[in-house]
């Protein structure tokens, strides 16, 4: 039949169903009941194909419109009647009153009738779901072909939507107005409150509750952001969230310390995280984070790092865990980490200062008390000796003391800052502040010293790796000295003491030093070092060449002297330290008259080296010298009895030498006056006093006896030879007062700055010439800074410094300024 | 309410009571028949896993059953070769189509 009609007429389909004549009201009943059925949960007894065909069958006879009307209206009324009426039943008195007002019931009963109203919204709401979709099954085709053409909603979204309005926009009961919505917010707002509290809720009932709201929009349109949940639900968490950690960071920040205020604030993070997963929806997440780091951190930050027992407080007892805490929780609202980087520099520029201030009062304390403990006897100039060791000590223990500051920060920086970089900036930055402090400005020659300290005793007895350490702390406080050219004047110059009185332990060690230092710095910086080191085995050649020379001439004097001799080019060694003709001050030292013997073997050199090398002038440094001098003592009755002669092999300065070798000649029992002594020897006034001072005032070697005793060298006193002399080795040596590499007093400071200063504007007279001659034209700021840039491996110059040579060099015509430019600038004349 | 027990054929009945063996999966191409069968709503089809289709007679619900295989074994390849249909098919399989949604 369906083939015959399909023959006849070739037409719109539907037309063709004209035929079959139904009746929409008798249709509309039977799928009626059926709803009613699937509602009651009935199904199994319906056949889906007959409901779908009689639904078909109304839409293709164009009833669509009536059919979705009238679904809806069914819909409503279900809804309105049943459901709402079941809901409306879980409503216990408890619930609302809480609603209202808090309190009067106990918290369990809170939560067990929150959990009832839950479950059965849930129920209602699941039910709900589970109908409509199958009601949706079956009016597949109206959705398909009615919904489609006219652009409305399909019947689920609308049996959705009305839920929403007939249930969840509903008035809770008949004496409250508040929409159903409101109270379901509340409770769940609740239920969270009480798993804060450390309640155990059901998770599972409110991620359902809360898949719901997401299911469900505040409009029509079904936009993303207008999701019941976002717009009814989130805001209302979050706010309630943000009210309940502005309170428990105050009560937190009153009650613990930061540590624990780091660790509680942690687990809250991570609960929200895991809330967030469980209970709620997972895009609340970052918003609910913010809101716990904005209340628990980032306003309270500053307070926690600030707090008694803060980062200082961790810093100073090393709890490295509450520092890694407070880390991160600072990381996460602040990817600077500015708080905890300011409280970190802060406190190591305490530290240091700390470290600083001891330093300096280390060495200024120390001169009162001594002359007023030891009643005033002791001369002056041993006070001042005990000072400057002291001075010493300090100097060793600031580089110490720093050391072990950076030790512990490193230690802090790696465990607890994850290493982090900018936190190393920051750490590294604090720390040349203080070092280069403008009240403390000694660190280049304390960290010399310190080395100097290392080199002479403190390697005995290490193993290499041990050394490396040292050398390495060492290299690290260099990095942080600005004034690099200041280090360098001080290393030279106790480099210098240390090779030419043979103080340093190993010189494997001192070129480690040296070549460390040239990775570190480049090579600029240690070219003269190097030169030092090179001048000392050139020498040493030198020396054996000289003795193999003098035993050539077969000269077999038995008191032939043997001369071991250090030439060392002036260029490189710092010649204000080993006392050298600077280069003004040419003939201000007086030459030493040297005894015939000496000057013999002298000449003798003098005359070999200008063979060797012609065209150079060899000064003699005496004052640096040292001379061993066999000493025979007379047979003179002793304090113990014995009566024999006694030889002693004396280690003295050149200058003592010289001194002793006038008694050679003297008759037994003569004397010299001091200034018959000067007149002989023409060394110069302090040496000589200093060298005397050894000789004949310092007890354990009295080789001279001064007349009148007193611990003062005055012009007039008299010398004689201590015939009476012992002492308990064969080998005496007899020290120099002071020879050794100490803290320069304040004269001598003010000296080796002005000398640096003279340098410094030399190299920056260099550096702007260099600049100039490359750019032939450049201005003023831009000069400035480049030489800045150029000089900061070296110093970091002053600008009224690098003015002011730029003034000198136009005034020695090297530049001369570019007229009528608006800026001022030079130009380079060549 | 023995449901559920999804059996890997199905049962489909046109109006002239022939009865169509055919694959779940190819069945389940038609919407209609899907729904129908949908485990989750428990209509009587899904316990009996028999679907009566009392507006498509047996020559259209062939050629219906031919087509769902038709295109179960083109589903993932391209140049698929024509499906012959009769020109006297054409309207009552376009209304066929149209019913079950496929």
């Amino acid at each position: 039949m369906i083939a015959g009609r399909g023959r006849q007429r070739i037409r719109p389909p539907r037309r063709g169903l004209h035929g079959d004549e139904i009746d929409f009201e008798s249709t509309w009943d039977i799928i009626q009941a059926a709803f009613r059925e699937i509602h009651t949960k009935n199904a199994s007894r319906l056949s889906y194909e007959e409901l779908y065909r009689h639904a078909y069958r109304i839409v293709l006879k164009k009833k669509g419109e009536d059919l979705y009307k009238k679904v809806k209206e069914f819909e409503k009324q279900w809804l309105s009647g049943e459901v709402r009426s079941s809901i409306q039943l879980l409503l216990s008195p408890n619930l609302l009153a809480d609603a209202q007002s808090v309190g009067g019931t106990t918290a369990n009963e809170r939560r067990v009738a929150g959990e009832k109203f839950l479950k059965g919204l849930k129920q209602a709401w699941g039910d709900h779901q589970v109908c409509m979709s199958m009601l949706a099954d079956v009016l597949m085709y109206m959705d398909r072909v009615y919904c489609q053409d006219h652009r409305v909603p399909s019947i689920y979204t609308t049996a959705m939507v009305l839920f929403r309005d007939e249930i969840l926009h509903s008035r809770t009961s008949a004496k409250d107005s508040r929409p159903l919505l409101d109270l379901l917010s509340h409770v769940i707002l609740e239920q969270i409150q009480m798993e804060r509290d450390g309640d155990v809720i059901d998770k599972h009932l409110i991620k359902s509750c809360v898949h719901m709201l997401d299911g469900l929009h505040a409009d029509d349109l079904e936009s993303e952001n207008q999701r019941l949940y976002n717009v009814s639900f989130e805001q209302d968490y979050l706010n309630t969230s943000r009210v309940f950690y502005r309170g428990e960071a105050e009560s937190m920040l009153r009650e613990s310390d930061a540590g624990e205020y780091c660790r509680r604030a942690r687990k809250r993070i991570h609960e929200e995280e895991d809330r967030c997963r469980a209970t709620l929806l997972e895009s609340t997440t970052p918003k609910i984070q913010k809101v716990v780091e904005e209340e628990l951190i980032q306003n309270r930050i500053k307070e926690l790092v600030e707090m008694e027992s803060g980062v200082r407080f961790m810093i100073d007892n090393d709890r490295l865990d509450e520092l890694n805490l407070i880390y991160d929780l600072n990381a996460r609202v602040d990817t600077k980490k500015s708080e905890v980087t300011r409280a970190i520099q802060k406190r190591i520029v305490e530290l240091g200062t700390e470290v600083n201030n001891d330093a300096i009062a280390a060495s200024q304390a120390a001169p009162p008390p001594a002359p007023a403990a030891d009643g005033g006897d002791k001369p002056k100039g041993q006070a001042q000796e005990k000072s400057l060791n002291l001075q010493t000590a300090a100097a060793i223990k600031w580089v110490e003391d720093v050391l072990v500051l950076k030790d512990k920060f490193d230690k802090v920086w790696r465990d607890s800052f994850q290493s982090d970089n900018l936190l190393q900036t920051a750490m590294t930055r604090s720390f040349a502040d203080f070092i280069n402090s403008a009240t403390f400005p000694r660190s280049s020659e304390y960290i010399s010293l310190f080395i100097d300290e290392n080199m002479k005793k403190g390697i005995k007895g290490k193993t290499e790796t041990e050394i490396d350490i040292m050398l390495e702390k060492a290299i690290i406080l260099l990095r942080y000295v600005q004034d690099k050219d200041l280090f360098e004047r001080y290393y030279k110059k106790h480099l210098c003491r240390r090779l030419l009185m043979n103080k340093s332990i190993s010189n494997e060690v001192e070129k480690q030093m040296i070549s460390k230092m040239k990775m570190e710095l480049g090579n600029n910086f240690t070219m003269k070092l190097e030169a030092m080191f090179k001048d000392m085995t050139v020498s040493e050649e030198l020396t054996s060449g000289f003795k193999k020379h003098v035993e050539g001439l077969g000269d077999r004097d038995p008191h032939r002297i043997e001369l071991a001799i250090n030439v060392l080019t002036s260029m490189t060694w710092p010649m204000d330290t080993i006392g050298g003709p600077g280069d003004n001050d040419e003939d201000r030292r007086p030459k030493c008259n040297f005894p015939p013997a000496v000057e013999k073997i002298k000449r003798g050199f003098e005359k070999y080296y200008s063979e060797k090398h012609s065209g150079r002038q060899l000064t003699w440094l005496p004052n640096m010298g040292t001379a061993d001098v066999k000493a025979v003592f007379p047979r003179v009755l002793q304090k113990d009895g014995s009566f024999k002669e006694r030889r002693h092999e004396l280690n003295v300065s050149t200058y003592a030498m010289v001194i002793l070798l006038l008694f050679n000649e003297l008759p037994a029992g003569q004397h010299i006056t001091f200034e018959e002594i000067q007149a002989q020897t023409n060394i110069p006034h302090s040496d000589l006093v200093r060298n005397l001072q050894s000789l004949a005032v310092a007890p354990k070697t009295r080789i001279l006896v001064k007349e009148p005793m007193s611990k003062e060298i005055r012009p007039t006193d008299m010398f004689f030879f201590n015939e009476g002399f012992r002492a308990g080795f064969i080998r005496i040596k007899v020290g120099v007062v002071s020879s050794g590499n100490k803290v320069e007093s304040d004269r001598e400071r003010r000296e080796t700055e002005k000398k640096n200063d003279d340098s410094r504007s030399h190299v920056v007279e260099a550096a702007i010439v260099r600049i100039m001659k490359q750019r032939k034209e450049l201005g003023h700021q831009h000069l400035v800074s480049e030489t800045i840039s150029q000089l900061n491996g070296k110093f970091k110059p002053e600008v009224s410094l690098i003015k002011k040579r730029i003034e000198k060099l136009i005034e020695r015509e090297y530049l001369e300024r570019v007229e009528g430019g608006e800026i001022s600038s030079y130009r380079y004349l060549a | 309410m023995a449901d559920n027990k999804e059996t890997e054929y199905v049962t489909l009945v046109s109006s002239d009571d022939f009865e169509f063996k055919i694959l779940r999966s190819a069945a389940c191409i038609a919407g209609t028949i899907k729904k129908a069968l949908d485990p989750q709503s428990g209509f009587r089809e899904t316990t009996q896993n028999r679907v009566v289709l009392s507006t498509i007679n047996g020559v259209v619900l062939e050629k219906v059953c031919e087509y769902l295989y038709y295109n179960q074994k083109h589903a993932e390849s391209k140049d698929v070769p024509d499906m012959e249909i009769e020109p006297q098919l054409c309207l009552e399989l376009l209304i066929a189509a149209d019913y079950l949604d496929v």
